[in-house]
């Protein structure tokens, strides 16, 4: 008994909602707004809730099915018999995607509740509920996919979600910020170039290995690296790490587009324009993990080129790359996220910095560690986000209040922007569920014990330390680890800032007075992720016997039963118990050839990983590095900030920190793109090529040669072919007639006589006839 | 002076060639008339010499035939003639001419 057959409704379901609310959600809200938005609001929902239902079913039946994984095919999407190339449409359902299902359906549901409390009264409110079941439809197929196509279907699927929503209110007038249709391009713009290496790389994984379902390309990989085979492409002879090093790092490229890391991020805080259950859901919780998923899928590439050693142009092996790519970025991004004043900005950067983390984490092959800090950031950033919506909803709602009462005197209204934290303060009173939600989030983010936060977070600082993944800490190990321990402090301060500025204080314009508490649609689903927030960590609890880096990666005295022993306690390691499954852990042994996997089919052999021990020192410094920053942060840098809006930032006016701030503050990677790239590169591009289509295409080719030729053409039909051809056969017959008929006329004299000589001659001709003829 | 065949030839065909410039050259319809009888009659004595000439008797019954369609001839085409005279008051072919194209 088993739930695999189901896996199907997981892309129906969503695909019903889109439809439903497609077709029938506008007749229902024209009809009437308030059942309207019932149906449409709570149809978009229950399709969620019903994809969360069949992925709870499929994580039991893996259970049930000692976590083998489960390949459902649909129907083959190509099929050429005759060059034996067949593209089944297929579903993998193994530990590892049902893990991102769980993720992407359950707060995908709640969110889906909460935005029918946030988009109430919006006049497309059918339209916002067919995009975001659109959305699970593409990230569904995107996590369940059984080969790098699929993958990339969704991929294109989500991308195109992502535009259409960052776009939802696209006749919204200019504002303060950036236009929600500019933004919505910048994404899309930005994620194409992600795309394209994305594309290239799986144009070389088929290449390569003939294929690109993922139990091909990863046994294949194995295979020939291991027997040290060459691979031919373009007719040049390349090696295993070669090739893999390409694909891994056009992977990667692929995996910053879309997981907003350093080159590709910048489209990620824009993307903020868009409705904040969108930014929750897409732009926190799922999409933007996708990059983490494309490169926890393809770890077994990642491995061999970790193991072979291979560099690329001999400086930096791929999987290193991929871990200095996420370092810097949690960086920068945790710098630039202290600068910002936008609500939803702060934590747009702060969502940039974690999905640093994400990325140093899987680059140092901290899989399992990427993955759970993806699933308690998923809880987190989340609830972050629609807990900043609601305030944001909140003091729309005080500042709609204030214009209502204030008889037409909107002295105030120009400046007012209800997703700056310089309006606010004092809202701890005004919304006490958001507050303290806020602060469960908060606290979970900056990573204080016992949030969730705070265990995913020590996984990878502990990985980094003692290299728990490969064995040993190499100096990228090292440099990933001092980096993470800056982002980690900049975290928990940018938080602190964000909170004094939110919640305490006073209130620093008139609306903050007529501030209401959200509904309660918005705020269950709010206190439901703060549960989450504060309980995930028990998804992974790490083992409690560690101490050093040494013993912690090869546990004394453990032998695999024991090991097996440990695990089978339960809660212990559950996680990496779990996805230890999918992340097919290798090693390269002497009698490679003779080893074969557990399930029969494998080259490779099949360790568990090592559990993950609490590395006291880790935990204890990096917690306390939180906790300092948010007690300098709350009693040094915030004591007395803000007083006024126009108070500026104190890190601004110190001498030679507030240079660096304001740096920071006009986003340094952002004006390098427009002043280098856009200005330098695309702009003189941009007019050469309106050069070639204006001046080549459009005069020379369009008017010259098609539009001056056809208008020749023309000219020969309409003044030669036409009147002397067409017509002058038609006439021709007509006036051969009439000719023919004035010929006939003459003789017709009406003379009798005339009529009686021409029968006197005929007869005589006819006599004539018989009688010389005879 | 023995009458032999070849004088009713003669007659026959000095009749029929005065019908046939009767009928060409004259515009009174009457005369016209009378000259398409001359033509007949021309036809109608060869028939009745070679009857004889033949000793056969089939050319006298034709005889009696073109007298018959002759006369019935007659009387529709003197009728024609009247109703002509009546509407133009002319029997001149010359100017019975409706026919033109």
């Amino acid at each position: 008994m088993n739930a695999f057959g189901l896996a199907p409704l997981l892309l129906i379901l969503p695909i019903i909602g889109v439809l439903f609310n497609g077709i029938v959600g506008r007749y229902f809200l024209d009809a009437d707004r308030s059942t309207g938005e019932k149906w449409s609001g709570w149809f978009g929902t229950a399709m969620a809730v019903g994809t969360f239902i069949v992925s709870v079913l499929i994580f039991f039946s893996l259970g049930a099915n000692d976590h083998h994984a489960e390949i459902v095919h649909l129907f083959n999407w190509f099929n050429i018999p005759s060059g034996n190339f067949t593209i089944p449409w297929a579903m993998q359902l193994d530990t590892l995607s049902s893990v991102m299902t769980l993720v992407v359906t359950g707060v995908g549901s709640l969110i889906h509740i909460y935005a029918i409390g946030y988009m109430h009264g919006d006049r497309d409110f059918h339209r916002f509920f067919t995009y975001l079941n659109l959305f699970l439809f593409f990230m569904l197929i995107l996590v369940t996919g059984s080969s790098y196509l699929m993958l990339f279907v969704g991929w294109e699927g989500v991308g195109l979600c992502s535009f259409l929503l960052i776009g939802f209110w696209f006749d919204k007038p200019k504002g303060e910020g950036i236009l929600n249709g500019d933004a919505a391009r910048k994404a899309f713009v930005a994620n194409r170039v992600g795309d394209f290496a994305m594309i290239l790389g799986m144009i070389l994984t088929f290449w390569a290995f003939g294929s690109m379902e993922y139990e091909v390309v990863f046994e294949s990989a194995l295979d020939l690296y291991t027997t040290t085979e060459t691979v031919f492409i373009a007719g040049i002879e390349f090696t295993i790490p070669q090739v893999l090093t390409g694909i891994t790092v056009l992977f990667l490229i692929g995996a910053t587009g879309k997981s907003a890391q350093i080159p590709l991020f910048m489209w990620l805080p824009d993307a903020m324009a868009g409705p904040t259950p969108v930014s929750a859901l897409i732009h926190a919780a799922t999409m933007v993990t996708s990059g983490i998923y494309l490169i926890v899928r393809s770890n077994v590439l990642f491995e061999i080129v970790r193991d072979s050693g291979h560099q690329l142009f001999g400086i930096v092996s791929a999987p290193d790359l991929v871990a200095i790519a996420g370092a810097v970025t949690a960086v920068y991004a945790g710098l630039v996220a202290f600068t910002q004043f936008d609500i939803k900005k702060v934590l747009a950067y702060s969502t940039v910095s974690q999905l640093g983390f994400m990325i140093a984490a899987v680059g140092m092959g901290a899989y399992v560690a990427g993955m759970f800090h993806l699933v308690t950031h998923a809880f987190f950033k989340a609830l972050l986000f629609m807990a900043s919506g609601s305030v944001i909803h909140g003091m729309e709602h005080g500042h709609h209040h204030l214009h209502e009462h204030s008889h037409g005197d909107d002295h105030e209204e120009d400046d007012f922007d209800p997703q700056d934290m310089r309006f606010m303060g004092g809202l701890r009173e005004k919304m006490p569920v958001t507050f303290w939600v806020y602060i469960i989030g908060s606290l979970a983010l900056a990573g204080i014990f016992p949030f969730a936060g705070f265990w995913s977070k020590d996984e990878i600082l502990a990985h980094s330390a003692y290299g728990l993944g490969v064995g040993e800490a190499t100096p990228v190990f090292t440099f990933v680890r001092w980096m993470l321990t800056i982002g980690a402090f900049c975290t928990a301060f940018y938080m602190t800032r964000q909170i004094k500025m939110t919640f305490f204080g006073e209130g620093r314009h008139e609306a903050v007075k007529h501030v209401p508490e959200s509904s309660p649609l918005m705020t269950r689903p709010l206190a439901f992720l703060a549960f989450l927030s504060l309980m995930g960590g028990a998804l992974n609890i790490p083992y409690l016997t560690g101490g050093g880096g040494e013993e912690a990666s090869t546990p004394v005295g453990m032998t695999a039963s024991v090991l097996a022993a440990e695990e089978d306690k339960g809660l212990n390691l559950a996680f990496e118990h779990w996805l230890e499954h999918s992340i097919q852990a290798f090693t390269l042994e002497e009698d490679f050839e003779n080893v074969v996997g557990p399930n029969g089919e494998h080259f490779f052999t099949h360790v568990p990983h090592t559990p993950t021990s609490l590395q006291y020192d880790i935990a204890i410094s990096s917690t306390l590095i939180a906790v300092a920053a948010i007690l300098i942060g709350w009693y040094v840098v915030f004591r007395v900030w803000p007083r006024s809006k126009e108070d500026p930032d104190p890190i601004s006016q110190w001498p030679v920190v507030g240079f660096v701030w304001t740096f920071f503050q006009g986003l340094p990677l952002d004006t390098l793109y427009m002043t280098g790239i856009v200005k330098n590169i695309f702009n003189p591009l941009a007019r050469f090529s309106d050069v070639v289509d204006w001046n080549f295409w459009h005069n020379f080719v369009h008017n010259n040669l098609i539009r001056d030729s056809f208008v020749a053409l023309a000219d020969f039909l309409a003044t030669v072919l036409d009147p002397k051809g067409v017509d002058g056969i038609v006439n021709g017959v007509g006036q051969t007639a009439r000719n023919l008929a004035e010929a006939l006329r003459r003789p017709q004299t009406g003379n009798t006589g005339n009529y009686a000589l021409s029968l006197f001659l005929g007869v005589a001709l006819l006599v004539a006839f018989f009688v010389f003829a005879s | 002076m023995q009458v032999t065949i070849e004088w009713y030839i003669a007659l026959s065909t000095i009749l029929f060639t005065i019908g046939a410039l009767g009928v060409l050259v004259r515009r009174n319809a009457i005369i016209i008339f009378m000259s398409v009888e001359l033509m007949l009659n021309s036809a109608n004595l060869l028939l009745v010499a070679f009857a004889q000439q033949l000793a056969d008797a089939h050319g006298q019954v034709l005889v009696f035939f073109v007298m018959t369609v002759a006369a019935a001839e007659v009387a529709i085409g003197l009728a024609l003639i009247v109703v002509i005279f009546r509407t133009k008051n002319t029997i001149d072919i010359g100017e019975i001419n409706l026919l033109k194209g």
